[in-house]
């Protein structure tokens, strides 16, 4: 147990990344859609977040730098406030889909408007923001969200035909009747989720909670290794439940009670309710890692007092910040818009926030002032430049993908 | 005077030519002991012919990793040389003249024990 | 190169090593981040004297000097934010003061925060459980 409480934040920050409301539904509609015909991508994403995650926490550990104060340092107040404002959007966005997300998860469980959870739902992620320790909610929704692996058990009690699902994935491609431009959109918003830089601001951000130094890069190395393979395979599943049940049918994935449908046709009320459980913890825990995200990166921009080992009167300004965006995003639910659509515009600013997230985390993990003896080593520049080539590619693919497929309408 | 009057000036040479822009300014802690730290002062100032801003510091230092972001930046800061900062005639506002004369010195940054 | 100058105590790169760095106080608390230096000693436009002291770095500046820098202009002194460098104790990946945060010009907006917003909300002065 103690063991699986270890690698809670690297769960938690994995879930974030690819089991958040947004990625819940585009996992469904890409499976739905193209079968397994773009698992390769969450592969890609998969080692591009474990490489870059790892060098974040390593240099946090080693140089008690959290990644946001690094981006800083290394592209100065311009460039640094150019990725300040794309990354605080995104954050922004997508704690707004998640606080949606949790009130659609409980109206599954209770039949009651989700416009009237919202609130309840944005004080809830006050509180336990306010008061809860960091070690507190990493392991309740790191563990609650295990769940969801209910959705690689359903997949196995559908008895798929595995040979025509291995042929989906070993053949990618758009199925007859998709445009290739919407197959490489979907492919684009997979891999900017997978990467999604919340997710080494939180997990760095989240070292220095724990207050890992030197001793504990084994336990970072642990906690990318298990996180994100595991939010890669939930991902997967995800698709794969979809691709089994849905595509056949050709059920369009619109709303979240089409993405629990495999799931309740495979395992019944039980496996439903485990899945509501998961759902539930990964919305909430995404709405946390989010919202504490734009915290940290505001306060490691300018310099404030940040971190939830702190109390709160002594982070103040991080703590304003964050009720702020709980506010925010509270208006902009408020005005009745579909949470889900919400999160799809923000691959718009991952485009401005991927390179300039990951180009000052490879430098400084290669500066000796920084991180002594524990700079990277040569296999790991390979994969960092080679990772930093195809996010450029993605980047600058991803507006205009955007706009010929009209969002992969 | 601020720093960031200084950063990205223009140097020119004592004929009126320019050698390039002002990279960074070199600090030394060699100054009249304090309490805490010696002073803080100013011996040089690194040109660069080329490019106008590095906060990166590939050109002066042995770094070398990774090779996608290193050699690019060195190619783009070639040539990149530090002034003694007695070697420097006049500042004004975007523009450092040097004295007559004033020899152009290796930029490279002594290897610094990491602190935390 | 010639021995007359050869480094007599550690170097810096005022940009590389102390531009947009974290700043802590005394307990290891953030203040600020350094967003400017100021250099006394550099008289623009008048001829330097070679044998004239060399200049030196005599505070940190923030606050209205980071705007200044991304969008250009000049505010204008009287409104600097300074943090003498003889507060400095130590500079590496962050830059360490030996006074506590509380006692500088700085941390105002953090203390204004901190005494009519978060300290009043219940739980606002306690750590976490």
């Amino acid at each position: 147990m103690k063991r699986l409480f270890s690698v809670a934040l690297g769960i938690l920050t994995a879930i974030g990344g690819f089991v958040d409301i947004g990625d819940l539904v585009t996992n469904a509609v890409v499976g739905s859609r193209f079968g397994l015909g773009l698992v390769w991508v969450v592969l890609v994403g998969v080692v591009g977040i474990c490489v870059f995650a790892q060098m974040s926490g390593r240099v946090a550990a080693v140089s008690g730098r959290a990644t946001f104060e690094i981006i800083r340092e290394r592209l100065g107040p311009r460039a640094g406030l150019a990725n300040l404002a794309a990354s605080f959007l995104i954050n922004l966005l997508t704690l707004t889909a998640e606080i949606g997300g949790v009130a659609l998860a409980l109206q599954l469980a209770t039949s009651v408007d989700p416009l009237l959870w919202i609130p309840v739902v944005a004080f809830g992620v006050w509180v336990v923001v306010w008061r809860a320790r960091f070690a507190l909610l990493e392991n309740v929704t790191g563990l609650l969200g295990l769940t969801l692996l209910v959705f690689a058990v359903a997949l196995f009690m559908l008895a798929p035909d595995w040979g025509q699902l291995a042929g989906q994935a070993l053949q990618p491609g758009p199925p007859q009747g998709e445009p290739i431009a919407t197959y490489w959109f979907f492919a684009v918003a997979l891999f900017g989720a997978a990467m999604t830089p919340y997710e080494v601001f939180f997990f760095s951000s989240g070292a220095i909670e724990e207050r890992w130094t030197v001793k504990d890069l084994a336990t970072s190395r642990l906690n990318v290794l298990v996180g994100f393979p595991l939010g890669g395979l939930l991902s997967v599943a995800i698709a794969a439940c979809a691709a089994v049940v849905l595509l056949p049918a050709s059920i369009d994935v619109t709303s979240l009670s089409q993405v629990v449908l495999p799931v309740a046709q495979a395992g019944g009320k039980v496996a439903l309710a485990f899945v509501i459980v998961g759902i539930l913890a990964a919305t909430f825990g995404a709405a946390l890692e989010t919202t504490l995200s734009s915290g940290y990166t505001l306060a490691q921009y300018f310099g404030w007092s940040w971190g939830k080992f702190r109390r709160p009167a002594k982070a103040a300004r991080f703590h304003l910040s964050m009720i702020i965006c709980l506010f925010i995003a509270i208006a902009i639910l408020a005005t009745g818009v579909d949470p889900i659509l919400v999160t799809e515009y923000s691959v718009v600013f991952s485009a401005v926030a991927l390179p300039l997230t990951y180009l000052p985390i490879l430098i400084i993990a290669n500066d000796r002032e920084y991180m002594g003896d524990h700079v990277n080593g040569r296999a790991m520049n390979f994969l960092g430049s080679v990772y930093l080539v195809i996010i450029l590619v993605a980047a600058l693919a991803a507006i205009p993908l955007l706009i010929i497929t009209g969002a992969g309408a | 005077m601020i720093l960031s009057d200084l950063l990205g000036s223009d140097v020119l040479g004592a004929d009126g030519r320019r050698l390039g822009s002002l990279l960074d300014v070199r600090l030394e802690m060699s100054g009249t002991p304090r309490q805490l730290l010696a002073d803080l002062e100013v011996v040089g100032l690194l040109v660069s012919p080329r490019g106008r801003i590095s906060t990166w510091g590939f050109e002066r230092r042995g770094a070398d990793a990774p090779a996608i972001i290193a050699r690019p930046q060195r190619w783009l800061h070639r040539g990149t040389f530090l002034v003694d900062w007695r070697d420097v005639a006049v500042v004004e506002a975007g523009r450092v003249t040097l004295r007559e004369g004033a020899e152009h010195l290796d930029p490279m940054l002594p290897s610094a024990p990491r602190s935390q | 190169m010639n021995d007359h100058r050869r480094p007599a105590g550690r170097v810096l790169d005022a940009h590389l090593h102390l531009l947009d760095r974290q700043l802590l106080d005394r307990d290891g608390l953030p203040v600020t981040t350094v967003d400017d230096l100021e250099l006394d000693g550099i008289e623009p436009g008048a001829s330097i004297d070679p044998d004239a002291p060399a200049p030196k770095v005599t505070a940190i500046l923030t606050g209205p000097d980071l705007a200044t820098r991304i969008f250009g202009g000049r505010p204008p002194s009287s409104r600097r934010v300074r943090i003498p460098w003889e507060l400095v104790t130590d500079v590496g990946t962050a830059i360490r003061l030996g006074v506590a945060g509380a006692s500088l010009d700085a941390t105002w907006a953090e203390r204004w925060v901190s005494e009519h917003i978060i300290g009043r909300i219940p739980g606002g002065r306690h750590d976490p459980e």
